[in-house]
């Protein structure tokens, strides 16, 4: 239910208000993304074990995002922005691969 | 290894596991949660379904964007392609007014001066016998099956017609006695550049699509055969056997071939006082817009480089001109 309300929320916020993307934080969009995407299957992972925590969820969420996007911006300072983000998005991507395997166990026994 | 193993097996944030035992060793189940947790909740949910949202819109807006540019730029090109063909008419109508009202004004020595020079310097259609050479590259260099084999795409890349080959043929055509050129409808004057742009040939800027066919007017057999003996018909043969270049020459009877496209006016002037041409005591200036009354040539002046001036079998066509008085 709470679940629910915050993705209606989300989207309607997302869609009326339209935010302007700073030009100097559009590199980490993607990264803001796959961080999301990471966080939203580690829940549903827990939730699905029986172990889901509403305050890990938003903390672990937030300081991914963070720390990746700290990742970058240094990447960036120093001129490996692109590896470093790539790092960043192999990382997270293997932690959403092993998630999505753990949910698919659990949804199918398989 | 160890960290991508590690990485591989605890994919879930140990903070879960540490938050189910805070939880066990407290004694609740976890199912009572206060206020706070929940508005935690949704606001963690709606901040990464914004995320998700404001991504999906930007991939969004950004593909009929560049699909509308590409739109743009394609209506631009066709409006000005439009407008350089009405241009080129306009050109072509004016030609054959100032022809007509050159006819007209002309004593007769001038006149033919003038046909002469118009005839070198290609700012009037000729017609006449000749020879047509049609170059084709060779056979499976288009390369269009798509095969990426280096190899093959290589042997492709030799079978295509170069700029140089055509600048050889054009030049050993001037040279076996050639009056008029055009290559694929477009007249050579002595100022025409053949040139290579990436893969395409240009033929005074203008890109030309095999297979290229060559006009030469003059006098047929004759410049066939000095043609095929000379230095350039036998690199051309060169070409043909070595890398499969098709070359087909045979003699006209009869081609047309259109005016350059763009010569002006770069010089005029009055050579004696020819009687019935207008007195002018000096010079006309060079100005593209001088009423080409003068009996000298229009169009670039027949340089060095320019075809001999032989006897013309050429003939001018004036049943051609439209704005005949």
């Amino acid at each position: 239910m709470i679940a629910v309300l915050g993705l209606v929320l989300g989207v309607v916020v997302g869609y009326l208000a339209r935010p302007v993307i700073p030009h100097e934080l559009e590199p980490y969009l993607p990264i803001a993304v796959v961080a999301a995407l990471d966080a939203v299957f580690g829940g549903l992972r827990a939730l699905l074990d029986g172990i889901f925590d509403d305050k890990v969820f938003v903390v672990s969420f937030l300081s991914n995002v963070v720390v990746a996007a700290l990742i970058v911006f240094l990447g960036d300072k120093l001129g490996v922005g692109a590896q470093l983000s790539t790092g960043v998005v192999v990382v997270l991507g293997i932690r959403i691969f092993s998630n999505a395997a753990a949910i698919r166990r659990h949804v199918f026994r398989a | 290894m160890s960290l991508l193993v590690d990485m591989m097996t605890n994919s879930l944030d140990a903070g879960y596991a540490e938050a189910t035992a805070r939880r066990a060793v407290r004694g609740d189940t976890g199912m009572n949660k206060g206020p706070l947790a929940r508005v935690l909740a949704v606001v963690g949910v709606a901040l990464i379904a914004m995320i998700l949202m404001v991504a999906a819109m930007k991939v969004h807006a950004a593909a009929p964007q560049a699909e509308r540019e590409r739109h743009q730029l394609v209506d631009r090109i066709h409006t000005d392609e439009t407008e350089v063909d009405t241009l080129t008419a306009t050109v072509e109508r004016l030609r054959d007014e100032v022809d007509a009202i050159q006819e007209v004004s002309l004593p007769k020595a001038a006149k033919d001066r003038v046909q002469l020079l118009a005839l070198l310097t290609g700012s009037d259609p000729v017609e006449g016998p000749g020879l047509k050479v049609i170059a084709d590259d060779a056979k499976g260099s288009d390369n269009s099956d798509g095969s990426s084999d280096p190899r093959q795409a290589e042997a492709a890349a030799n079978g295509r017609i170069l700029d140089r080959d055509l600048q050889r043929l054009v030049n050993g055509l001037w040279k076996a006695g050639a009056e008029a050129i055009s290559i694929n409808n477009q007249r050579l004057t002595a100022l025409s550049a053949i040139r290579a742009a990436g893969a395409s040939i240009l033929v005074d800027n203008r890109p030309l699509a095999p297979p290229y066919t060559i006009l030469a007017i003059g006098n047929a057999k004759p410049m066939q055969v000095e043609f095929m003996v000379g230095a350039d018909g036998r690199a051309l043969r060169r070409l043909e056997d070595d890398y499969g270049i098709r070359i087909n020459i045979s003699a006209q009877k009869k081609m047309k071939l259109p005016a350059a496209l763009g010569t002006s006016l770069r010089y005029a002037g009055v050579p004696g006082a020819a009687p019935g041409s207008p007195p002018p005591s000096t010079p006309a200036q060079p100005t593209p817009g001088t009423p080409p009354a003068t009996p000298t040539g229009r169009g670039g002046s027949p340089s060095a480089s320019a075809p001999p001036a032989a006897s013309s079998t050429a003939s001018h066509k004036p049943t051609e001109r439209k704005g005949k008085p």
